[in-house]
């Protein structure tokens, strides 16, 4: 006959939970949750998003205007434009959101090339989104000979007569370009959303 | 006086214990007490601006213009009698913070002060660095200039390019989209409150490992000890001469200080203004410009996707290009180590694959700011990509033989 008794005796020590090991067991659950709990509060630091990127509240028939110097907020004029200048401009009353900010342009009609959408063009003037594909600077105008788009954060250079595509830096895609129409009384409105993408590609 | 205390706080058995720790001299040692100096200024001016400072994007009036309330109180304190002294006392400090934090790492790396036992106060001495660089980033939008918001939108796209988590992690760091209201009050926290109790605590800790392992010798000292058979550290006690030079030390490093800040104006906010739609032309402060000079190099075309996770030239610039510096700087003591501890300098002529990567990559380091200037230099980022390989490689070609034939010719000079 076997001891049952006796057995259990002289197992205590080698199968049963030491003392030890339970308390080490108890601390190190206790931190594993405790810290487990603080994931929780990592959500509550990252809120989800409201809008998320870059989202274009321009509606066709939009007026064009000034969005920096010293006629900001004001209509602008297609005649107060040469061929050669650009302009940053807001649709009127939506300056709140930057992803509309776009950048007008007035070239020679018989400069623009594919993949320049002519249908969205009018009378030479051309608007393209002012949010650099790259890390979400304002593109500026560089103007010379040649003149050309070109975002001064890294020096991204953009070709305004051929669709904004990228003709140097960092920037992986075109500025989109949206569709711009002069009005009979010289202003100039927007006609379309934009033909792309916009804002930072990350 | 000195009685009463020494009775209850034991002051003689301290000031035998700790005041008589052993500082070996050399000029070079003086480095990572600049940083540290810095840090003070930091902190004593950071309390005086952030007393002032009110960190809100709510409109508000401002000599008859609406601007952001954070950009108003900073116009504000530029108005006081020393504010904009104290201003710019506190971003001098944090750019000579950066530079000597960068100095005292290649002199302990060039010196191999890195090695065993002293591996772990390197990595804290790279944590130190890294939370000294985002302690800097996040300064930058407090003023809420025009330059502010481009260089920190800048930087919360980079942050949502990381792969997989980059959405999570910019809503994390930037409170939301940026800008938005929430972001000014997320970075003044992390500025003034979060991060320097970090740096406080990695100080700390730099500081008693440093007196637990105690510094390492200059290799004179070795041959000095072995003739007179001796085993402490030679050079000399906390108290009173390393005390007094360190004291007359950081009252000149303040001199220097407000005479730079005095002098040589840094970001002047009233000139960017408020933020507006316009990007003016800018840099940011040196210490980002190997980033900044990296991302003009990479060419736009170069995106792809791996297992649903998006690489952008972005990702590239800013992510794994200084995730990959860092790893860099993390091998230097898992990869160069030795088996007994080692407590003296050693001459960096005498390793010469070391310290011939070091000069690479430091030239490789410096290419990468002159890459920053391809705009005013008029060289496309092409033509650069290919200066900075050929300096990169042709640097390495040169010190490399040449330190190898100098060890040669000084009959193999011992590896120390």
């Amino acid at each position: 006959m076997v001891n049952h008794h006796d057995t259990a005796l002289d197992n205590s020590d080698k199968k049963g939970i030491t003392r030890r090991r339970f308390i080490l067991g108890t601390v190190i659950v206790a931190i594993v949750s405790a810290f487990g709990s603080l994931f929780s509060l990592l959500k509550v630091l990252a809120p989800s998003k409201k809008g998320g990127g870059y989202v274009s509240t321009i509606a066709p028939g939009d007026v064009l205007v000034y969005a920096s110097g010293s006629k900001i907020g004001t209509e602008i004029k297609a005649s107060s434009m040469n061929i050669g200048d650009a302009e940053l401009a807001y649709p009127k009353g939506k300056s709140s959101n930057p992803a509309n900010l776009v950048q007008l342009i007035k070239l020679k009609e018989s400069d623009f090339k594919s993949p320049t959408d002519l249908k969205l063009t009018d009378k030479g003037f051309v608007a393209y989104s002012a949010i650099c594909t790259h890390l979400g600077c304002t593109v500026s105008w560089v103007k010379n000979n040649a003149s050309y788009t070109e975002c001064f954060c890294h020096n991204s250079i953009f070709n305004p007569a051929e669709g904004e595509k990228v003709e140097g830096g960092p920037a992986p895609i075109p500025l989109a370009q949206i569709g711009v129409k002069v009005t009979d009384n010289d202003t100039i409105i927007f006609t379309s959303d934009f033909t792309g993408p916009i804002g930072p590609q990350v | 006086m000195f009685k009463w205390f020494d009775e209850r706080l034991e002051l003689k058995k301290f000031k035998e214990k700790f005041l008589s720790k052993t500082f070996p001299t050399h000029p070079t040692f003086l480095l990572g007490e600049i940083a540290l100096f810095s840090f003070i200024t930091l902190v004593v001016t950071g309390i005086f601006l952030g007393l002032l400072y009110e960190p809100s994007t709510k409109m508000v009036s401002l000599f008859g213009a609406m601007v952001p309330a954070a950009y108003a109180s900073v116009v504000k304190i530029d108005l006081l009698p020393i504010g904009m002294l104290i201003r710019r006392i506190h971003h001098w400090s944090a750019m000579i913070m950066i530079a000597a934090i960068l100095a005292h790492l290649m002199r302990v790396y060039f010196t191999s002060a890195y090695r065993n036992p002293r591996e772990i106060n390197w990595f804290i001495g790279l944590a130190l660095f890294g939370v000294s660089l985002f302690a800097a980033f996040t300064g930058y939008l407090l003023p809420y200039s025009n330059f502010s918001v481009t260089a920190t939108s800048i930087g919360y796209y980079i942050a949502k390019s990381v792969p997989w988590i980059g959405n999570w992690l910019s809503t994390l760091l930037f409170a939301g989209d940026f800008p938005s209201s929430e972001t000014v009050p997320r970075f003044f926290f992390l500025h003034v409150m979060l991060i320097p109790l970090i740096l406080v605590s990695l100080i700390g800790l730099h500081m008693v490992i440093l007196v637990k392992q105690k510094h390492t010798e200059p290799a004179v000292n070795q041959r000095n000890k072995e003739s007179q058979n001796g085993k402490r550290l030679i050079g000399i006690p906390i108290w009173p001469e390393q005390a007094i030079i360190s004291i007359a030390f950081y009252f000149f490093l303040l001199f220097v200080v407000i005479l730079i800040a005095t002098y040589i104006p840094l970001n002047p906010i009233e000139t960017y203004g408020p933020p507006s739609p316009g990007t003016p032309v800018m840099r940011p402060d040196w210490y980002f410009l190997v980033i900044y000079g990296f991302l003009k190099l990479i060419p736009g075309d170069l995106s792809f996707s791996i297992l649903g996770g998006k690489i952008t030239p972005e990702t590239i610039g800013g992510v794994i290009f200084p995730t990959f510096l860092i790893l860099v700087f993390a091998l230097i003591p898992i990869l160069d180590r030795t088996n007994d501890p080692q407590h003296y300098i050693s001459n960096p002529l005498h390793r010469p694959f070391m310290t011939a990567f070091g000069i690479t990559g430091g030239v490789f380091l410096t290419m990468l700011v002159v890459s920053g200037y391809i705009d005013v230099l008029k060289i496309t980022p092409r033509t650069m990509i290919i200066y900075v390989i050929v300096a990169t490689a042709g640097t390495w070609i040169i010190t490399y033989p040449l330190l190898k034939l100098y060890n040669k010719n000084k009959n193999g000079g011992k590896n120390a």
